[in-house]
């Protein structure tokens, strides 16, 4: 069996043959970075990740041959990725990591979001969103994840997802308020 | 919560994504600077947003170093290969066995009769094999006692004296 770790691959250019970066394999090799991103945003354990991106590899490979563009490829292993984190979603073990066990890594690895601001975060409050995504439905979450953290614009995430911009607005605005609400029924005043 | 605070809330979600239009963004904005629930909740929006992203990038951070293995080749299983092998097989097989049911001569089953021939055989060639060794320990001449031999082995060509008088002539 003829292994190749794609981050290994990527850094050392065994996969540069025009061939490979053609076929459904050199699009998730050349996706991974934002296919473990959407891993990511559905909160899946590093193991859980695995698998999810192994069973897409392999689902990328068996697709070989039914080349159309690569958009509609890279449309299609996104579409794949999610409905595969879902799954794991559903078996409730998404956003496992309590807030306190975020913060000390945070603490002490020195990482930092994009939109997070310096201020101090309260555990408290990371808690309650943390809470608020596990319990999010399934129709609110990835567009949430795609949108947000992925930075795709509605008419793309309805293109993954299989729905119409407008409905993809409405998810969101449904999704963000649930978020939002939580956290001043709690009593956080942002 | 008064009506307006309701139509502006439905817009909070698109105005923080500037999906507005101008004039929708211009009404949202002067409505905020009037209503403080509404700056609550935009804020309570905004915040909740920066938070889920402190979730989401503590998860990269972890999933950065998951490692795939992938094959290069796909494993692939030939089904017509394998059922034609396995149809030539079977074909060998059957034709093997009709064959041999065909082809086998039956076995002849013996009756009670040519049981008690072939034991009355057998004791009268053992009688008369017995009677020819004497002869040749007791008597010179060596033809008759190869004659007594060779009418064992023609009278009674299926037993087992019989073998051992052709040695005997031999």
């Amino acid at each position: 069996m003829n292994e190749i770790n794609p981050d290994f691959a990527a850094k050392a250019g065994q996969t540069d043959s025009e061939q490979l970066s053609k076929s459904n394999l050199g699009i998730f090799l050349a996706e991974l970075g934002r296919l473990k991103r959407i891993v990511a945003g559905f909160g899946l354990s590093p193991s859980d990740g695995e698998d999810v991106l192994q069973d897409v590899s392999i689902q990328a490979l068996k697709r070989s041959g039914k080349y159309r563009s690569r958009e509609d490829d890279v449309r299609w292993l996104i579409k794949v990725t999610v409905n595969r984190c879902l799954m794991e979603h559903r078996r409730r073990r998404s956003f496992r990591r309590h807030a306190q066990e975020i913060l000390r890594r945070r603490a002490k690895f020195g990482a930092k979001s994009n939109r997070a601001d310096e201020k101090a975060i309260v555990v408290e409050e990371l808690e309650i969103v943390r809470e608020s995504m596990q319990k999010l439905d399934d129709p609110l979450l990835g567009p949430v994840v795609l949108r947000y953290f992925c930075d795709l614009n509605s008419k793309e995430v309805g293109e993954i997802l299989g729905l119409k911009p407008s409905t993809v607005r409405s998810r969101l605005r449904e999704a963000r308020m649930i978020l939002a609400k939580r956290l001043l029924e709690r009593g956080v005043e942002p | 919560m008064e009506r307006s605070c309701e139509e502006i809330r439905e817009m909070l979600v698109d105005y923080t994504d500037g999906q507005l239009s101008p004039g929708e963004a211009d009404k949202v904005s002067k409505h905020l600077t009037e209503c403080r629930n509404c700056r609550r909740m935009l804020n309570a929006l905004q915040k909740s947003l920066e938070l889920a992203d402190v979730i989401w990038a503590d998860g990269l951070e972890q999933t950065k170093d998951v490692r795939v293995s992938i094959q290069s080749k796909a494993k692939k299983i030939h089904w017509p290969r394998y059922a034609a092998v396995a149809a030539s097989i079977l074909l060998v097989l059957t034709t093997s066995i009709v064959w041999r049911a065909l082809v086998r001569p039956a076995k002849k089953e013996l009756s009670f009769v040519d049981i008690e021939r072939r034991i009355n055989e057998s004791a009268s060639a053992a009688r008369l094999l017995a009677a020819a060794e004497l002869l040749a320990e007791y008597s010179d001449n060596e033809a008759i006692v190869k004659e007594q031999y060779r009418y064992i082995v023609d009278t009674y060509p299926q037993t087992s004296e019989a073998v051992k008088a052709k040695l005997k002539i031999q």
